[in-house]
């Protein structure tokens, strides 16, 4: 278990800084960093006074030690229009985003798991086909429509809950249903699926044989079994869950780090770009980390091989 | 009784699926020369016109936008340059994650450990995030668009073809092939690919869906191919300005993406049934 966890941990050290270096040279694509941070309209000189201010004149392996060393120390670098560290800029935006991704993934993970399996149980039958359309149409609708659908009824039409901002129980609930209808079709899919192939297994029809009833067998013998396949995909809906959270707050105005994320795009802030993008492939590294740990404790086979 | 029950219903999904995909296509292909009115000009008489109303001679099946310009043609328009965007980026992603993952489980060792590393770099940072920044430097033409999204989007492809590549690799038929002293590019190109070949179409056709949503992301926040050119997304993008006025404008082409979406997820899952894949 030591040799494994260590294996794993050294494993994202390496994700991680390969993420890093993409970041860092994502910048340098066109050459010069320094006329793609500054408006379009400034003159040479002051274009090569940000240069050297940056550093931009070093040979570049000494700009990308450099900035590993900085992010080694907390220091993501600093946002040219907020003239504040880029992390602080970040660390401010997470609660926001933090809340909305939370109970997003909450209601979503609860409803996808009754739906899935109802499906399963009642499978072929047309509660099966309704559940079906919903895990289909979740999938098909992208965040961004969805969101702009649900407020032209609810807040334009029907005028129940408010179109955007943020602070009260009633903002949370559109930028919610919206970020967490993917995720919702996701873990109807698959806990359907799943439990479908539970179900069919051996043991299954022993328990019904021995005289079980239906729910028992359902939630001891198929549930348990369904269950660890979807745990192990949470790590990659998380990455989903991220960016449909960066449209989400951009549709509801909503004050978190994708928001963030997309006016420093726009307006050309590229530190604070950098910055985003490095803070969120940590949370997506860490995160599945976790998941693999936790994995690797629930199921002993996984560390042998 | 229960199993062609199954298979009919498995039926049904192609039917409808490739019915929605047909639909669409052809609305792509021939929409553009059936229907007259231009895209990009602008007629400052009749803006926001509501669907189905008439200017003059001509109805708007779907209303006009704030330029007053034809929504059903922008939408044919759009439809068009999304589809070409996102099936040449979803092709160069499926090539180039083939080939590297065939590359990986073929050779093994060193080489296989570097391109399963740089799998996990790439799926680690969210997707539209990298590109919007690649974008944001390098500027939003559509080849720049293709390339970004073909180069982010290789990495299932590689994992899924180096599944594939170790089981193939282990064949007699290869090994036979590898002692009768064929150049190694020949062997991967005719004996290896063509046994491989399958679950990346399916792949490919499973994959097209976070393709046109991400096209249509990053079109819907301004910052795909630029306006007055119409992609799906970008349409969804200008008309949130006049949501209150004229909501068909939001409605309509996110019918189309929802269309194109169910299409290939109903087909994908078709071609997984039908060819005994798993492409998990």
């Amino acid at each position: 278990m030591g040799q494994y966890l260590l294996n794993r941990s050294l494993q994202s050290l390496i994700v991680l800084f390969g993420v890093s270096a993409i970041v860092f040279y994502s910048l340098h694509l066109t050459g010069d960093p320094a006329a793609l941070m500054l408006p379009p309209d400034a003159s040479r000189e002051e274009i090569d006074r940000f240069r050297q201010a940056m550093g931009f004149d070093d040979p570049i392996l000494v700009q990308h030690v450099r900035y590993l060393a900085g992010v080694l120390q907390g220091d993501l670098g600093t946002s040219l229009r907020f003239q504040r560290p880029a992390l602080e800029l970040v660390l401010e935006r997470l609660p926001a985003t933090a809340l909305l991704a939370v109970v997003a993934m909450a209601w979503s993970t609860a409803l996808g798991f009754v739906f899935g399996v109802v499906g399963a149980v009642r499978r072929d039958t047309a509660v099966d086909l309704i559940v079906r359309v919903i895990a289909l149409s979740g999938q098909a609708v992208p965040v961004f429509w969805l969101g702009l659908l649900l407020i032209i009824v609810f807040a334009l039409r029907l005028g129940w809950l408010p179109t955007s901002g943020y602070g009260d129980l009633e903002h949370l609930v559109l930028p919610a249903i919206t970020l967490g209808a993917y995720y919702m079709s996701a873990v109807t899919r698959l806990v359907r699926a799943n439990l479908i192939e539970a179900l069919a297994q051996d043991y299954v029809r022993t328990a019904r044989a021995k005289g079980l009833s239906a729910w028992r067998i359902v939630i001891r013998h198929g549930l348990r079994n369904a269950l660890i396949p979807v745990v192990t995909v949470q790590g990659m809906y998380f990455a989903a869950l991220l960016g449909g959270a960066l449209i989400t707050e951009i549709i509801f105005a909503w004050p978190g780090i994708g928001r963030l994320a997309v006016q420093a795009i726009q307006n050309r802030d590229f530190p604070l770009v950098q910055a985003v993008v490095l803070f969120a492939a940590v949370v997506f590294v860490v995160a599945n980390l976790l998941v693999d740990i936790a994995y690797a404790i629930l199921n002993p086979r996984i560390r042998l091989s | 009784m229960a199993t062609a029950r199954r298979r009919s219903r498995f039926a049904g999904d192609i039917i409808v699926g490739g019915g929605l995909l047909l639909a669409v296509a052809a609305m792509a292909a021939i929409g553009p020369s059936l229907w007259p009115p231009d895209p990009i000009a602008a007629d400052i008489f009749a803006t926001f016109k509501a669907p189905m109303t008439a200017v003059g001679d001509r109805v708007h099946p779907l209303g006009t936008d704030q330029l007053g310009r034809d929504l059903l043609a922008r939408i044919m328009e759009g439809t068009r340059i999304s589809l070409a965007i996102v099936l040449v980026a979803g092709l160069i992603s499926a090539v180039l994650g083939t080939v590297l993952g065939l590359i990986a489980g073929y050779f093994g060792g060193w080489v296989d450990a570097v391109i399963m590393r740089l799998v996990d770099i790439q799926l680690a940072i969210p997707f539209i995030l990298l590109i919007l920044l690649v974008v944001a430097v390098v500027g939003p033409s559509i080849p720049n668009l293709i390339l970004v999204l073909g180069i982010t989007g290789w990495a299932i492809f590689a994992r899924v073809a180096r599944a594939r590549t170790l089981e193939v690799r282990e064949l007699e038929y290869v090994e036979a092939v590898q002692v009768l002293g064929l150049p190694t590019w020949s062997i991967l190109l005719r004996h290896v690919l063509p046994n491989i070949l399958t679950p990346q179409i399916v792949l490919f056709t499973l994959d097209l869906p976070r393709l046109i949503v991400l096209e249509a992301s990053v079109g819907f926040l301004g910052l795909g191919v630029q306006p007055p050119t119409p992609t799906l997304g970008n349409l969804i993008g200008e008309g949130r300005s006049y949501i209150l006025v004229a909501d068909w404008l939001v409605l309509f082409p996110g019918l189309v993406i929802a269309a194109l979406v169910i299409g290939f997820n109903l087909a994908g899952d078709w071609l997984v049934r039908r060819t005994h894949v798993r492409v998990d």
